[in-house]
């Protein structure tokens, strides 16, 4: 379910030009003259809230535009049950992303909590329980979760944790899928988030420091020494398919004619620990190694049954009514031939060999994926340049 | 990518503002990121009387008046500034020596910068207060100047830079800044602005910076007077010195930190208490936890850890084999720990070979009784949350004092001994040791280290010659915390400007008269002891038609005089009640008042607030009236006056008449409270008899209690009781009462187990009507005073009443235990009582005389103040028996021979007894060692409490037995401490 319900309001030789030129190969030919990994240009800018722990705005091209801000506060931590007879059983089954690639660190077995990050997504113009906002909102928290790294940061001791809050907000109508900018906006908010820095030991009640200059990062930059794994956030990708051609970050026309469209999140395979004493070399593209958090598939526009259409003028179901008996049988399988010019809403599934390059195409080394991480971090780097 | 940061300097208005940032936790346990927008501004002034320019671009308040400008034009300079000098000190510089600025011959023209108040705040809350005091105060000249919010003294903070750096440069900011701003100054003699800091790093880089700047000791040392002043500076570790010492130079375990301690005692581990240290042993303390019934104890230097009496601290109970029962014996500091040498405090052994044997004695006898179940729970002090350090009084202990000192000006360490015996020694660094020795000082304490011994202080100030009247008096008001300092200006402005002359106003159109009954015809006496002033109450009788009668309590009205929340009602609820001291009256209002406007004088009409009841002839309360009213008393009596009165039957006029009314029924009203369960106490009560001319004391006297004693007492509690309950009735929440807790069985155990082991009376404390009944039948025919003596034990028992707000208790904990009374308020004595005079107000409003004003209607704040107001009553009661100790000493220094006074054993230890003489009211310690030389070998039983020497002399020593002592005054050579000594002469 996409967010953007709207008809599409471009006419059927548009559509079909669009995909007749995206679905060219070996290189498609996309309207603004991206490369098929491209991503549109964005602006990005870190610590645009002084209240928050952390906050980023990116604008795209297109003028869409986002704001992330994230608060935390203390709260308590509610004991696992059972963990009074074995604390060291409480361990939090993760599903099958779990821990197998980096594990054998001890916080895998402390009970950690989905519940200790809360996110709200808001997009103007449509309510917040709109099913389209929710299932933006999941998809978001989904692969922030299932990375596993955020709620072990969020850890104080073993009674204490930080309840994260993220707020969301498209602050631009959503002119087209909104999840890669809100996710690119989150993954910056939550890098540029700081923690007020504890003073207190062991299982105390947690006590801080005042001073807000020491405060830590939750994601430490990299090149800093830091008891955490030098993980990322995770990004979410959204992948589109026409024909055989694979396209990132596509267009509100672009979508339009879509076959396929992937919501693919990818963080970084988590590292062991590096010893506190020695300096964790920054990573680049080259030794970062990624890993598949989530696949989500998105109904393009191209389709959902526009909505208030009587099924007798339905194309979908051949223009005939329910109940009754299909008066040409015959016709339900006769495939009209392609029109030259006039672009059809296709029909079908996808094949897999389609969707399954469109995974590696973003998890691929030197990809989409390690693209945007890398642009990302410089836009960390340079605020703090600035700072 | 591109990354997008707006630039500051886009912004035309940005340069005047800036952002604070910081993280408050709060007490519930939120922690928040805080931003605060700063707006920094150039119209604020740098207050010296030679900038013409600050003059000009101050803002103006609504009168168009500027502030006053502050820094005299011609400050104090010195011999390289002779054009004179600005002082501002840092937050250190302040810490070590808040004394040095309070000083009134030197520290003149001072600016505090807000950065060092804000720091000084949060390092100590008692010496911001007394810093923000000095600010206020109009002659020393001192300017709060705020530089976060002057732009250009505003630094921001780097990169990297610590809290403290940024503060140290703000203020060498400050300082440059006010340099070049009066630089440009017209005036001839520009003064020089200087940083006063204590802190060397700071003045390094002071001198790189080129900004003139001192240490507090280069400045002090420059002064006159230098010696003195320079032992007014706190000593203190520099900075960082302090991690250079091993771990292992510890004598004291470390204190937890806070969140630790915090933890412990919200999980129920740790408990948290007012540390208490014994009476007769300085190495035992105790505390009371909500989790224990009994108070825990503290045994021994390490347990104790460095905690002082009166301090918050946390405990952490030790495992059951190390349980303990209290010390059964007397342990003195100075007798143990005599002869140390002060300089080499830092020295190895940490529990001096002495105090182990005297505690291991101890710990021989307790395996013994610990097995019978005697042993209480012990615990060890593992941090402290709030110190409660004050100022002490002492004398520098001669022995510690090396030739050197005596003679020469070297700085020396020196031991100062309190008059608090539970105060443990404090160092002294001092450079005028030879001035100092004899003298009564004044010293605070600084700091305790885990690797000192003992506390280490500085010197304060001398209040003069030890044993001076003067001295003796002034230093017993400063050990009891008694504000005994003339009434400020602001406070004798709020006097009636008539003074003197004040009188009720003729014409009863006056607003005085508004709701005010005219009583003048009433014939009313009042009663008091000889020579009172300020007669608080005054009473009438009369009889009615339908045969009950009309009595009436009249008290003086201060709160006419006395309206709420002006300086003078401040300064009286701070001293909350006036302090009687054998030849002194520290009054709680000006004497104006209290002697003469508010006193109810005999012939002078006097604003008065009433309550008059009708009575029946069985005194029964048939009805009860209040009344604010102006009466006129007709006699002013002493107790024996009044009682000769009444007792002459030649004299029956209605005066006379009426006092005999009054007696009958106070009779009756005792008769009642008596079988309510009242309980009547004692504790021992003397009188000095003076010198008229000098005032020195001749001879002691217990005082006599007459009828008409317990007359105007009657009234008066029955007045109290009325009022309770009206005020009560009309502010549920917030009427100030006072209760006296049901004391907990346990606090009568020993008093019962030691009556019944000697005297075989069994002493029921169920409820204050048994206790009233056990005490009535714990007597012993051959000697009439040993009740008396159970009575005064049986006091010590007691919880002590306590003044509170309704609201903060359930009714049934209002009961007053010792009167048996189910409300209780104090009302009638308003002079010399602060909670009176709030009931006054309360009852006022009840009766719909005057509104509240709305802070006495403030639960929080009535409850802060009956808190100040428990511990000045407290406080005031042992002056006032300090007071009375020392003047029995100085009544028995006159006497030639030493008196020989029957007295009576309150406590037997297993190396000395107690005894009380009650003619002199005083108690006096006899120890083995004084019984005889050589010291008599002790058996001590403690079953029996008693005490069998052999050897030297042969005698039994057990509780309750009277004795012959000799009673004479005492100076003990090393302590330099004069006091009543006692020598057994025999057993009688």
């Amino acid at each position: 379910m996409a967010t953007n319900q709207q008809q599409v309001l471009i006419s059927p030789a548009e559509l079909a030009y669009l995909h007749a030129s995206l679905s060219l190969s070996p290189e498609p030919i996309r309207p603004d003259g991206r490369s098929s990994t491209q991503f549109r240009p964005l602006v990005a800018e870190t610590d645009i809230l002084p209240g928050t722990n952390g906050s980023a705005r990116i604008c795209f091209a297109d003028g869409s535009e986002a704001i992330v801000g994230v608060k935390v506060e203390v709260e308590k931590t509610k004991p696992k049950a059972g963990a009074m007879i074995n604390p060291e059983e409480g361990k939090e089954e993760k599903g099958d992303t779990g821990v197998e690639g980096g594990g054998g660190f001890d916080d895998d077995k402390k009970n950690y909590s989905n519940d200790w990050v809360e996110l709200a997504v808001d997009i103007p113009g449509h309510r917040d329980d709109d099913p389209g906002t929710a299932f933006l909102g999941n998809m978001i928290l989904e692969a922030l979760l299932e990375d596993g790294e955020l709620v072990k940061r969020l850890r104080i001791n073993s009674r204490f944790h930080w309840k994260m809050y993220l707020d969301v907000l498209l602050i631009s109508q959503p002119l087209s899928y909104p999840l890669p900018l809100l996710s690119l906006t989150t993954h910056l908010a939550l890098l540029s988030t700081r923690l007020p820095c504890l003073i207190s030991e062991g299982d105390e009640d947690p006590m801080f420091d005042d001073d807000w200059a020491a405060s830590t990062n939750l994601y430490p930059p990299r090149g800093e020494k830091s008891k955490l794994s030098t993980s990322r956030p995770p990004i979410t990708l959204l992948v589109m398919s026409v024909g055989h051609s694979i396209l990132f970050d596509p267009t509100y026309e672009e979508l339009a004619v879509a076959d396929a469209v992937l919501a693919v999140s990818v963080s970084e395979e988590p590292t062991k620990p590096v010893p506190q004493d020695t300096i964790a070399t920054p990573k680049q593209a080259k030794d970062r190694a990624l890993r598949l958090l989530s696949i989500r598939s998105i109904d393009p526009p191209s389709r959902i049954t526009p909505p208030g259409v009587p099924n007798g003028l339905n194309p979908a179901t051949n223009g005939e009514v329910a109940g009754l008996q299909p008066k040409h049988a015959e016709a339900r399988t006769a495939e009209v031939p392609a029109t030259e010019g006039v672009w059809k809403a296709p029909r079908g599934g996808v094949s897999r060999s389609v969707l399954s390059a469109m995974v590696f195409k973003a998890l691929e080394k030197g990809g989409v994926a390690d693209e945007v991480l890398d642009g990302l971090q410089g836009v960390e780097m340079a605020s703090e340049i600035l700072e | 990518m591109t990354s997008l940061k707006r630039s500051a300097g886009s912004d035309p208005l940005a340069q005047n503002i800036s952002t604070k940032v910081y993280v408050r936790s709060t007490k519930r346990g939120k922690v928040q990121k805080i931003v605060r927008e700063q707006y920094l501004r150039t119209d604020i002034p740098c207050c010296s009387k030679i900038c013409e320019r600050c003059l000009k671009a101050v803002p103006r308040n609504a009168a168009s008046q500027p502030i006053d400008f502050v820094l005299s034009d011609r400050p104090a300079g010195s011999k390289d500034y002779p054009n004179g000098l600005y002082l501002v000190p840092d937050t250190n510089a302040l810490l070590n020596g808040m004394d040095l600025f309070e000083q009134g011959s030197a520290f003149y023209d001072v600016i505090i910068l807000q950065v060092v108040l804000e720091e000084v705040r949060n390092r100590s809350l008692p010496l911001y207060n007394r810093l923000v005091g000095l600010t206020k105060s109009e002659d020393k000249r001192y300017y709060v100047f705020f530089n976060e919010f002057r732009l250009e003294t505003y630094v921001k903070r780097e990169p990297k830079e610590s809290v403290n750096d940024r503060n140290d440069r703000a203020i060498r900011r400050a300082v440059k800044w006010y340099n070049s701003h009066l630089a440009k100054c017209k005036a001839k003699k520009i003064p020089t602005v200087v940083m006063l800091t204590d802190d060397k790093a700071n003045i390094l880089k002071a001198k790189k910076e080129k900004v003139p700047a001192f240490t507090l000791h280069d400045y002090v040392s420059g002064l006159d007077d230098a010696n003195r002043l320079l032992d007014l500076i706190a000593i203190s570790e520099e900075r960082g010195a302090a991690t250079d010492k091993k771990a292992g130079d510890h004598l004291y375990p470390e204190h937890y930190t806070m969140s630790k301690m915090m933890t412990g005692v919200k999980a129920g581990v740790l408990h948290q208490g007012i540390y208490n240290v014994s009476q007769y042993n300085y190495l035992e303390g105790s505390i009371k936890v909500p989790a224990f019934p009994k108070p825990l104890i503290i045994l021994g230097r390490e347990n104790i850890n460095r905690a002082v009496d009166g301090d918050k601290v946390v405990v952490q109970v030790l495992p059951q084999d190390q349980w303990k029962s209290p010390s059964t014996k007397i342990i003195e500091e100075e007798a143990v720990t005599k002869n140390e040498n002060a300089d080499a405090d830092d020295g190895s052994d940490f529990v001096s070979e002495k105090e182990r044997k005297a505690l291991q004695e101890q710990v021989k006898k307790t395996q013994t009784t610990a097995i019978k179940g005697t042993s209480q729970p012990t615990a060890k002090v593992v941090g402290i949350i709030q110190r409660n350090w004050r100022q002490y009084v002492g004398h520098v202990d001669p022995t510690s004092v090396g030739q050197a000192g005596k003679q020469g000006r070297r700085q020396e360490m020196v031991f100062l001994i309190p008059m608090d015996k539970k105060v443990p020694k404090i160092r002294l660094r001092t450079r005028q040791v030879a001035e100092l020795l004899g003298k009564r000082l004044l010293v605070t304490i600084d700091s305790w280290d885990s690797n000192s011994r003992h506390p280490i202080g500085h010197f304060v100030r001398s209040l003069g010659e030890m044993e001076s009247k003067a001295a003796e008096t002034e230093s017993l008001l400063l050990e009891w915390d008694v504000q005994y300092r003339p009434f400020p200006k602001t406070v004798l402005d709020c006097l009636p400007s008539e003074g003197h002359d004040w009188r009720v106003p003729q014409n009863k159109e006056d607003l005085g008269w508004v709701n005010r009954k005219d009583l003048r015809d009433l014939l009313i006496c009042s009663i008091d002891p000889i020579g009172c002033q300020d007669i608080d109450d005054a009473l009438h009788a009369r009889p009615l038609d339908n045969g009950n009668f009309e009595v009436g309590v009249h008290i003086a009205d201060v709160s006419h005089f006395v309206k709420a929340n002006n300086a003078m009602d401040t300064e009286a609820s701070i001293r909350g009640t006036t302090v009687y001291l054998v030849d002194k009256r520290i009054d709680m209002l000006p004497t104006l008042l209290g002697t003469d406007l508010c006193s109810l004088k005999p012939y002078v009409e006097r604003f008065a607030f009433s309550v008059v009841w009708e009575m029946t002839p069985d005194a029964e309360v048939a009805d009860v009236k209040f009344t604010k009213s102006v009466i006129k008393s007709r006699e002013a009596f002493s107790y024996e006056q009044a009682q000769l009165r009444i007792d002459d039957q030649s004299q029956q006029d209605d005066l006379t008449e009426g006092m005999r009314t009054l007696l009958m029924l106070s009779k009756m009203l005792k008769q009642k409270r008596m079988d309510a369960g009242a309980l009547s106490l004692s504790s021992p009560e003397v009188k000095i008899q003076m010198e008229s001319e000098t005032s020195d004391p001749i001879d002691v006297k217990t005082k006599q209690l007459l009828d008409t004693n317990s007359l105007v007492e009657e009234f008066m509690l029955l007045a109290n009781i009325s009022v309770a309950g009206k005020i009560y009735q009309a502010f549920p929440q917030t009427a100030v009462l006072r209760r006296h807790g049901a004391p907990p069985r346990t606090n009568f155990d020993e008093l019962s187990s030691q009556l019944k082991t000697k005297k075989g009376i069994e002493l029921r404390c169920d409820s204050s009507r048994a206790l009233a009944e056990s005490l009535d039948n714990a007597t012993d025919p051959k000697e009439p005073f040993f009740n008396t003596l159970i009575r005064i034990m049986a006091t010590r028992c007691m919880m002590s009443a306590e003044y509170f707000c309704a609201g903060t208790q359930a009714y049934p904990e209002f009961r007053h235990y010792g009167l048996a009374s189910e409300i209780y308020t104090h009302f009638t004595s308003p002079i010399r009582r602060y909670a009176d005079l709030m009931a006054h107000r309360q009852l006022a409003a009840a009766i719909e005389y005057e509104s509240l004003v709305p802070s006495q209607r403030s639960r929080g704040r009535l409850e802060a103040i009956t808190k100040n107001l428990n511990y000045r009553h407290r406080n005031a009661q042992m002056a006032g028996r300090a007071s009375i100790a020392y003047y029995v000493g100085q009544a028995l220094r006159g006497r030639k021979t030493p008196a020989e006074e029957e007295g009576f054993v309150l406590k037997v230890f297993s190396n000395g007894f107690v005894v009380l003489v009650p003619k002199f009211g005083v108690e006096g310690l006899i120890r083995l060692r004084d019984l005889a030389d050589p010291e008599p070998e002790p058996v001590f039983d403690p079953e029996n409490f008693e005490l069998r020497c052999s050897g030297s002399r042969d005698v039994t020593i057990a509780l309750f037995d009277k004795v012959l002592v000799r009673v004479m005054d005492h100076k003990e050579e090393a302590t330099g401490k004069r006091g009543v000594r006692m020598e057994l002469v025999r057993k009688i």
